[in-house]
């Protein structure tokens, strides 16, 4: 049973990690990362469930996890919006300052 | 007998080294003044060098020397200090008189040019450096005072500094000299170590050669001995270091007379007569120094033929003369050697200072441009007639004699030498008869309506000069040895008969003077069809075998070509490497900039595959 | 009265006085901030003259009493003590003491310096910056000279890139930014393995035992006193020569009971290590691309220091630290080194004939010379050794008096370029003069300072070494080759007319110029003056190199 919930965890973590390295736009991007994390919630949960010693601190952590991923989901899309102000794109491309 | 004077004989190079002082201090000053200052210093040592000279007539004087610590490294300890020999004191009369002399005609014949009061202050220098050199009691004492009138020639040579030709001649005069320096340097730090006792002086020097008691190997004395004379060969002018001679009379015609005639270029055999003791010690070195001697006697003779420029011939005369005297040392006769160093110093400063009333009055050195001076300058002609007479040695002037005792030594000891050397007699009295009659015999070739005799300043030096000019011989004659015994302690007896000896010598100077007759004043032996049959060989002689041009394209441009090859190979080789290891590290900062790309995605997936290289290696440890 | 004075540090800090006042001084009156310059810089050469007539003066037992010791950090250590050991402890001492090597280059400093200070009157902008940074240069290498801890020379080291960087690369010509990174880069990693090398010393030959009363324990300590260093070098007995391998079982301990014997090879190490490091310093061909462009775009005034005292300083840090604590290892690279000294000497004084520009000339000559350094250096005796500090202070003082011709040459004419020059004697004869003086010094004519050099150094070879010092001798012809070659084509020949209306030198310049060449004829015709109060310090040294008790 445990092995499913992984398997699916992995196949959304590596979903999301393709998304956040390839994507052009960076509102996938954005999304892909919500893909990751929710990968992350998902074995939090199983693992809860299912693992060695089941308990409910895992779905207090999902649920935190949730809280903060939501959080953060805000305050990437406030910066999102900056930056389209700022440059007039979301082609992630264009957003090259950090070259040396 | 009393030595008062002898041990005041430091003073004697103070006198010109104040005058230098107080010259440089006047600048561009007063130069009737700058004259009489240079005059009246070189008197002073003039008469003091006269009185310490009276005081060594006896044969019994000791040798005197007296001296300060100079410079201590360590184990070395050496002085600068002052010894008076019987060869000194004479050495010391002979710069002195030629100095005087040669200051007051300088006071005519530098009158006119801005420059004269720095002219007297060099002049003076130099006569201070080239006493320092007579008087030093030490090997690097002498050395020193021997760069010294290396400078001083430089600059006198160079007096005119701002002709190229002057500047070029001045230059080659030192460096090439300067090679000659590099041998006795080198030979006095190799003697420095070989001397049992680690000094230089000549005392002990002489000490150690003459007790020969295998305390240095013979091998060792020979180099010592060759290296000293490579020196000397420099400063003397010989054979294959002569080429500096000739040029070096870009520089002022008194200067010709006192320094590249008399007393500077007489140094070589000078240091060879001081450092004699190690040259007797080996015998290899002796015939070296015979040989080169001999050859570059009739080397220069050749040469002298040939020469259009008055001076020019000159210079190779001197050339030729110094050969003669290092052909006498290398004999074995120090008498020889010295005695015909003092009578030329006296001859040939007579027929510089002659050349130079001559080319002070018709403004040409060119013997085609002349003539007939006779007519105008009597004093002038007389004299210089007197000193050409010497130099051909014809008796009984001192040339004569001088010449006479070299011959006779050369006879007695190696044949092709004596015949070398006669064969150089015969031409050194034709060229100077075609000199002497090209110059103020027959008709005025050049525009010489402006030629009248110069002032007395000038000629009385020119009178002055032939009384030794003709007497100075008689102190050695084979009927007298004054001279040997009094330099050699009562030792040295050569020179004694040998009546066919000067029979010969005699003959083909006055053969050599008859032949110069015919051809250049009577007119019997037509010298252009002869020049015409043999035009190469006169382009030969004329360019002094080609030996300058040899070196240019040897040395000069040798020198420089690898000169080239080292800035290309510091450019590009030792600047390149730098340049390299800077270029290396550029281009991995640039490497790494291209990395940095500033895609958030591009780390990303760096990061990813950094982390699965990670974890592989980690997982694949297990298969290893 | 100055007895009791600690008059070392007087000396290297008294520049920081006039720095002092300078910084009060408002950034404009040029005149004021030069002359509270000029006076700082007197105030040293003062004090080292006096020095100099005491020290020497003095008899050798008396002459070490001038020593500064005061500890500076001591840390101790968080290590295990065994048996009666109490405590380790790390120390650096500001130590600082002259000898005869020390003083004669002290001297040199301050003199070039105060030269120096007079020829920056040509200096045309921000004089404040450039004095604050001039005196700053002039502490540190004052300091090189005198300080006894490893520490301690390494941040007068140091002290003088950081001013001479900025020296350079505001103040100098066209290029002056590329050639003052190049220093400093250069010169940063010659520090660097210079750094290698005396922490190795530091943990290896500084570790000794310090004397405690009785009762306390043996204290041990990590130090970098020089003297340290010199006591375990030079002792049979101390803990890196003890167990020597080859030494057979006569002492107590073998190596592997001994882990503080310092092998052979780490001595090697350490010893290429400084050879390399002020190799770069001094400069050894081919590590001498960085100088060329420090003497061709630094301005003149600086560049008497620089080709003065601070190419001295390598060859100072060579002889204090590579040849005085390693001998063993000196001996068998002397060899080598007079070889390498050769290749400078020759190289140098080739390519110093092709060059087209005066300085370039001018920084080749210093290659030539440095090498005769190294020549002197590589005899191992007294003769070759005090040659090579007398070479030393000669060549300082006719580079200096060189550069500062090169600095009034090149404020009048614009130009160094020789084929742009000529007959400048005519209407510059004072200047030309000079600088026809100090061609022929720095040619090695007897009579002035760098014949005396150039002499006790190949003197001194010439007893082990007597095939290179035959090569060596053709230095000798070519410097007259192209000291001639350049200083002829300036003063000598035809003039050309631009150049008709060019002032002589003024009394500013003047002063300088005569003073340098005085102490250039002085060396040359009484060297005693430089070499007796060598012998001092010498005696003291010699006797640990081999073969040096003969002396």
């Amino acid at each position: 049973m445990l092995a499913s919930y992984l398997t699916l965890a992995a196949i959304l973590f590596c979903v999301g990690l393709y998304g956040v390295l390839a994507k052009r736009n960076t509102v996938v991007v954005l999304l892909s990362i919500e893909l990751m994390l929710n990968a992350a919630n998902v074995n939090l949960v199983a693992f809860s469930k299912y693992g060695v010693v089941p308990s409910l601190s895992g779905h207090m952590f999902a649920l935190f996890s949730i809280a903060v991923g939501a959080a953060e989901a805000a305050v990437g899309i406030a910066i999102l919006i900056m930056l389209y102000r700022a440059r007039g794109t979301v082609n992630v491309d264009d957003y090259d300052e950090l070259r040396g | 007998m009393d030595t008062i004077f002898t041990q005041l004989g430091w003073l004697v190079p103070l006198f010109p080294l104040a005058a230098f002082l107080i010259l440089t201090a006047m600048g561009r000053g007063n130069r009737t003044l700058a004259a009489w200052i240079g005059t009246l210093a070189s008197l002073g040592s003039f008469a003091l060098s006269v009185l310490i000279w009276t005081e060594r007539l006896g044969s019994d004087a000791l040798d005197y020397s007296d001296g300060f610590r100079w410079l201590s490294a360590g184990p070395l300890q050496l002085t600068l200090g002052f010894e008076i020999t019987n060869l000194t004191s004479l050495m010391l009369l002979v710069v002195t008189a030629v100095s005087v002399l040669v200051n007051l005609y300088s006071a005519g014949y530098m009158k006119d040019d801005e420059r004269a009061t720095v002219f007297f202050g060099y002049v003076a220098l130099f006569a201070f450096s080239m006493l320092g050199l007579v008087l030093a009691d030490n090997l690097l004492g002498l050395y020193v005072f021997w760069e010294l009138v290396g400078v001083c020639s430089f600059l006198l040579v160079g007096f005119w500094y701002t002709k190229p030709s002057a500047r070029a001649a001045a230059k080659k005069a030192f460096i090439v000299t300067r090679i000659g320096d590099a041998g006795l340097l080198l030979g006095i730090i190799l003697l420095y170590w070989q001397m049992p006792s680690h000094t230089l002086d000549f005392a002990s020097i002489q000490n150690v050669f003459q007790g020969q008691g295998g305390a240095i190997e013979a091998g060792m004395t020979t180099l010592i001995a060759l290296l000293i004379f490579v020196g000397a060969a420099g400063k003397s002018g010989q054979f294959p270091l002569h080429v500096w001679l000739p040029d070096a009379m870009e520089g002022p015609t008194p200067i010709s007379a006192l320094i590249h005639a008399a007393t500077m270029v007489a140094a070589g055999v000078f240091l060879i007569a001081r450092t004699f003791d190690i040259f007797e010690a080996s015998q290899a070195a002796m015939d070296t120094v015979a040989y080169i001697g001999g050859f570059t006697a009739i080397f220069a003779a050749t040469i002298a033929v040939a020469q259009q420029d008055m001076k020019r011939i000159l210079a190779y005369s001197t050339v030729s003369q110094l050969g003669y005297m290092m052909m006498a040392l290398g004999l074995g006769s120090l008498t020889g050697g010295i005695f015909h160093l003092v009578t030329h110093a006296f001859f040939k400063a007579l027929l510089f200072l002659g050349a130079g009333s001559v080319i002070h009055a018709v403004h040409t050195q060119d013997i085609r441009q002349m003539g007939g001076i006779w007519r105008r300058m009597r004093v002038t002609s007389v004299t210089f007639g007197i000193g050409a007479l010497a130099l051909s040695g014809i008796p009984p002037f001192s040339g004569f004699w001088s010449k006479d005792a070299i011959l006779h030594t050369a006879f007695q000891e190696k044949p092709l030498l004596f015949a070398l050397g006669l064969a150089a007699a015969f031409l050194t009295a034709f060229y100077m008869s075609r000199l002497f009659f090209s110059v103020f015999t027959g008709k005025a070739r050049g525009n010489l309506g402006h030629v009248k005799e110069s002032p007395w300043t000038m000629t009385l030096p020119l009178a002055v000069l032939t009384v030794p000019a003709v007497l100075s011989g008689l102190i050695e004659t084979p009927w007298n040895n004054t001279l040997g015994h009094w330099l050699s302690g009562g030792t040295e007896t050569t020179h004694t008969g040998g009546g066919l000896v000067m029979v010969a010598s005699a003959a083909v100077g006055v053969l050599g003077i008859y032949i110069g007759w015919l051809a250049y004043a009577k007119g019997t032996i037509n010298r252009e069809t002869i020049t015409a049959r043999v035009p190469g060989l006169v382009r030969l002689l004329g360019e002094g075998y080609y030996v300058d041009r040899l070196y240019n394209a040897v040395f000069v441009q040798g020198v420089r070509g690898i000169g080239r090859v080292f800035a290309i190979i510091d450019d590009h080789i030792v600047g390149g490497a730098v340049r390299l290891v800077g270029g290396a590290a550029l281009l991995l900062g640039r490497g790494g900039t291209r990395l940095h790309n500033g895609q958030v995605q591009t780390y990303g997936l760096i990061t990813l595959f950094g982390l699965l290289v990670l974890l592989v290696s980690i997982a694949g440890r297990g298969w290893w | 009265m100055l007895e009791e004075l600690p008059i070392l540090s007087l000396i290297t800090f008294s520049p920081l006085l006039g720095l002092l006042v300078l910084l009060f001084l408002p950034k404009q009156r040029s005149r004021w901030l030069k002359i509270t310059a000029i006076a700082a810089t007197f105030i040293p050469l003062a004090l080292s003259l006096w020095l100099y007539a005491d020290y020497s003066s003095r008899s050798p037992e008396d002459a070490a009493a001038y020593g500064e010791s005061v500890t500076w950090v001591d840390v101790a250590l968080n290590k295990e003590t065994v048996g009666d050991v109490a405590s380790y402890s790390f120390k650096l001492a500001y130590q600082m003491d002259i000898d005869g090597v020390s003083l004669p280059l002290m001297l040199l400093t301050t003199i070039v310096a105060a030269m120096a200070a007079l020829a920056s009157v040509h200096i045309k902008k921000r004089w404040k910056a450039f004095y604050f940074w001039f005196l700053l240069l002039e502490v540190g290498m004052l300091g090189v000279f005198m300080a006894r801890d490893l520490f301690l020379f390494f941040i007068f080291f140091e002290l003088t890139l950081v001013p001479m960087f900025f020296l350079i690369g505001i103040w100098g010509f066209f290029g002056r930014e590329k050639a003052a990174s190049r220093f400093l880069i250069y010169n940063g990693l010659g520090s660097a393995i210079m750094l290698v090398a005396f922490l190795l010393l530091t943990v290896t030959a500084g570790f000794h035992q310090v004397e405690t009363g009785s009762g306390e324990g043996v204290r041990l300590e990590y130090s970098g006193s020089y003297e340290v260093l010199q006591e375990s070098f030079s002792n049979p007995d101390s803990y890196i020569n003890q167990g020597a391998p080859e030494s057979g079982g006569d002492t107590a301990m073998t190596t592997a009971q001994n882990p503080f014997y310092l092998s052979e090879a780490m001595r090697w190490t350490i010893f290429l290590l400084l050879l390399i490091a002020f190799g770069i310093k001094l400069p050894i061909a081919p590590f001498h691309t960085w100088m060329l462009r420090v003497h061709a775009e630094a301005p003149p005034s600086i560049v008497m220091i620089h080709s003065g005292v601070l190419l001295k300083m390598g060859a100072y840090g060579l002889m204090r630290f590579g040849l005085f604590l390693f001998p063993a290892q000196a001996g068998e690279a002397a060899v080598a080194i007079a070889v390498l000294g050769a290749v400078n000497v020759l190289y140098g004084a080739i390519l110093a004939m092709v060059q087209k520009d005066l300085k370039l000339v001018l920084a080749y000559s210093s290659i030539s010379h440095m090498g005769i350094v190294l020549l002197g250096l590589a005899s191992l005796n007294e003769i070759g050794l005090e040659g090579a500090v007398v070479q030393m202070v000669s060549h300082g003082l006719i580079s200096a008096l060189l550069f500062l011709i090169v600095g009034s040459l090149q404020e009048r004419t614009d130009t160094t370029e020789l084929a742009q020059l000529g007959g400048l004697a005519r209407s510059m004869p004072f200047m030309s003069g000079v600088l026809l003086a100090a061609g022929m010094a720095s040619l090695g004519l007897p009579g002035l300072s760098g014949f005396i050099g150039e002499f006790l150094s190949l003197l001194g070879l010439f007893d082990t070494q007597p095939v290179i010092v035959a090569v060596a001798v053709l230095g000798v012809v070519l410097a007259a080759v192209y000291v001639l070659r350049a200083v002829l084509a300036i003063t000598y020949g035809p003039m050309p007319e631009k150049f008709a209306a060019l002032r002589d030198a003024r009394l500013v310049e003047a002063v300088p110029m005569i003073v340098l060449l005085a102490m250039i004829v002085l060396v040359g015709i009484y060297p005693s003056i430089l070499t007796d109060p060598m012998a001092h310090g010498f005696d003291a040294l010699i006797h640990m190199l081999p073969g040096g008790e003969a002396s």
